[in-house]
C-alpha cells in the first residue's frame, strides 16, 4: 500500500492487510441516507445566521470581528470620559495594549480554519491562564498617588457596578466569537478569555475608581467570572460528538 | 470540488460518494462503533461544507477531509476520555458487518481493532493515515500538525508494537 522504503516490514504489512480486507465500506443504501440526512443539515444551517457567519472565508469572518471590535472600541471610547490625564501612564498605556494583543490572538484561535490540524488543549488553557493573569497583573499597576488621592473608594457597590459592566461588554464579544466559530475544540473557553477581556480593556480605559483591590475584585474578577463560568457551563452543556 | 463551490449540488454528492466510504472505515476503525463512525463522517462533511469558501481552487481536497475528520475523532476521544487498556482477547460485540461475517473473518477484524486500540491515539492515527490510507509522511505530518520527523518515529513505534501484537500471532497461526 505504501511506497518503497516506507512501508512496515512485509510480515507485519501483509498481516495488516489480510486483517483489513474483512472490513467493508458501508453499503449504497447507507451512504444514500447518510448523505440526505447530512444535507438537510446543511441546508437547514444555512438559512440561519449562524450558518451564514460561519460559511464565510476565514479571512472574511477575522474581517467581520476586527470590525465589529474596532466600531465598539472607537464608539466606547469616544462615547464616554476616559481616566483622568494624570492618571494615563505607561504601565495603563501597556494594560490596553496587551488587552489588545490577547484579544486579537484570542480572535485567531477561534476562527482557525478546521481544515487545519486543531490546536492542542494546553494552547487554549493557556490563552484563558494569560487572558486571566493579565488581568491579575493590570490590577498591581498602582495609579499615581495624585489619581488616587482625588478618590473615595468606597468598594462593595462600585466593585459590583464595575463586575456588571464589564459581564455585559463581555457578551457581545462572546456571542460574536461563538457566532464565527466552526467548532473548534474549546473555542467556547478562548471566546470566553476574550469577553473578560474586552470587558477589562473597557474597564481599564474608563473607570477611574483606583486601587488593587478594585481592580481585583470589579475588573479582574469579570475575566475569571467569564472564564470560569462559561468553561463550566460548555462543560456540563458539551453533547459528545 | 471547484464545481460544488460554483453551487453544484451533484458535484457534493459526488465527493460524498467518493469520500464517504474512505472516512466510514478510517472512522470505523477509530472508534468501532457504527452509529458514531456515521456521525462523524456526516459532521466531515457537514463542516466542509461551511468551510468550502476556504478552499483554494486547483488544491488536493483529500488532505481537507482527513483533517477534519481526524480532528472530530480526536475531539471524540477528548470528550469521552475513553483510553481504556485492552487485552487481545476476541471481542465481537463491536465488530463491523458481525452478522454476516464467518466467525474466523470476525476474528481477525476484531484483532485488528484490538491491536489498534492498544496504540497511543497519537500513533493509531499516524498508522491510519500512513497505511490504510496511503498518504505519504510529509502529508500525515501536515493532517496531524507536526514534523515529519515526529511522523517518522510515531510511525516506527507503531509498527514495532503492532508487529509483536500481529506477526507473532501468526506464528501461532502456523
Amino acid at each position: 500500500m505504501t511506497s518503497g522504503s516506507e512501508r512496515p516490514e512485509e510480515g507485519l504489512g501483509e498481516r495488516l492487510r489480510e486483517l483489513d480486507a474483512t472490513d467493508s465500506p458501508g453499503s449504497e443504501a447507507q451512504m444514500d441516507r447518510m448523505f440526505t440526512d447530512m444535507k438537510a443539515r446543511c441546508d437547514k444551517n444555512d438559512r440561519t445566521l449562524t450558518g451564514f457567519l460561519r460559511s464565510r472565508s476565514t479571512m472574511a469572518r477575522r474581517l467581520i470581528v476586527l470590525s465589529v471590535f474596532s466600531v465598539l472600541g472607537f464608539a466606547g471610547w469616544f462615547a464616554f470620559p476616559l481616566i483622568g490625564d494624570n492618571a494615563r501612564t505607561v504601565p495603563w498605556t501597556a494594560s490596553l495594549v496587551t488587552f489588545c494583543v490577547l484579544l486579537v490572538v484570542a480572535m485567531f484561535m477561534v476562527t482557525r480554519p478546521v481544515h487545519l490540524p486543531a490546536l492542542p488543549r494546553w494552547q487554549s488553557v493557556c490563552m484563558a491562564c494569560v487572558a486571566v493573569g493579565a488581568t491579575v497583573l493590570a490590577a498591581f499597576w498602582p495609579y499615581p498617588a495624585a489619581q488616587a488621592a482625588t478618590h473615595d473608594h468606597t468598594g462593595g457597590v462600585v466593585v459590583g457596578a464595575c463586575m456588571g459592566a464589564g459581564l455585559l461588554l463581555g457578551v457581545p464579544v462572546y456571542a460574536l466569537l461563538r457566532l464565527v466559530d466552526r467548532g473548534n475544540a474549546f473555542g467556547s473557553l478562548v471566546a470566553a478569555s476574550a469577553a473578560g477581556l474586552a470587558g477589562n480593556f473597557v474597564l481599564k480605559a474608563h473607570c477611574s475608581v483606583p486601587g488593587t483591590s478594585h481592580e481585583l475584585l470589579g475588573h479582574a474578577s469579570v475575566a475569571l467570572l467569564f472564564v470560569v463560568g462559561l468553561g463550566l457551563v460548555h462543560r456540563v452543556t458539551q453533547k459528545p460528538t | 470540488m471547484d464545481a460544488y463551490i460554483d453551487g453544484n449540488e451533484a458535484a457534493f454528492r459526488a465527493l460524498f460518494e467518493r469520500y464517504g466510504p474512505i472516512l466510514l472505515r478510517l472512522t470505523r476503525r477509530h472508534l468501532r462503533n457504527d452509529e458514531l463512525a456515521e456521525e462523524i463522517v456526516q459532521q466531515t462533511f457537514f463542516r466542509l461544507h461551511g468551510a468550502r469558501n476556504d478552499f483554494r481552487r486547483g488544491s488536493k481536497l483529500r488532505p481537507w477531509v482527513m483533517t477534519i475528520a481526524m480532528n472530530l475523532v480526536r475531539e471524540h476521544w477528548r470528550r469521552t476520555k475513553r483510553r481504556k487498556m485492552t487485552s487481545l482477547e476476541v471481542d465481537t460485540r463491536a465488530a463491523p458487518e458481525a452478522d454476516f461475517m464467518p466467525i474466523e473473518l470476525r476474528q481477525r477484524s476484531e484483532l485488528l481493532h484490538v491491536a489498534l486500540e492498544r496504540l497511543p491515539a497519537s500513533q493509531r492515527e499516524v498508522v491510519e493515515l500512513h497505511w490504510f490510507q496511503e498518504r505519504p509522511y510529509a502529508e500525515v505530518a501536515k493532517i496531524v500538525g507536526t514534523s515529519e520527523g515526529a511522523v517518522r518515529v510515531r510511525a516506527h513505534r507503531a509498527y514495532t508494537t503492532l508487529k509483536q501484537l500481529l506477526v507473532s500471532e501468526i506464528r501461532g497461526d502456523e
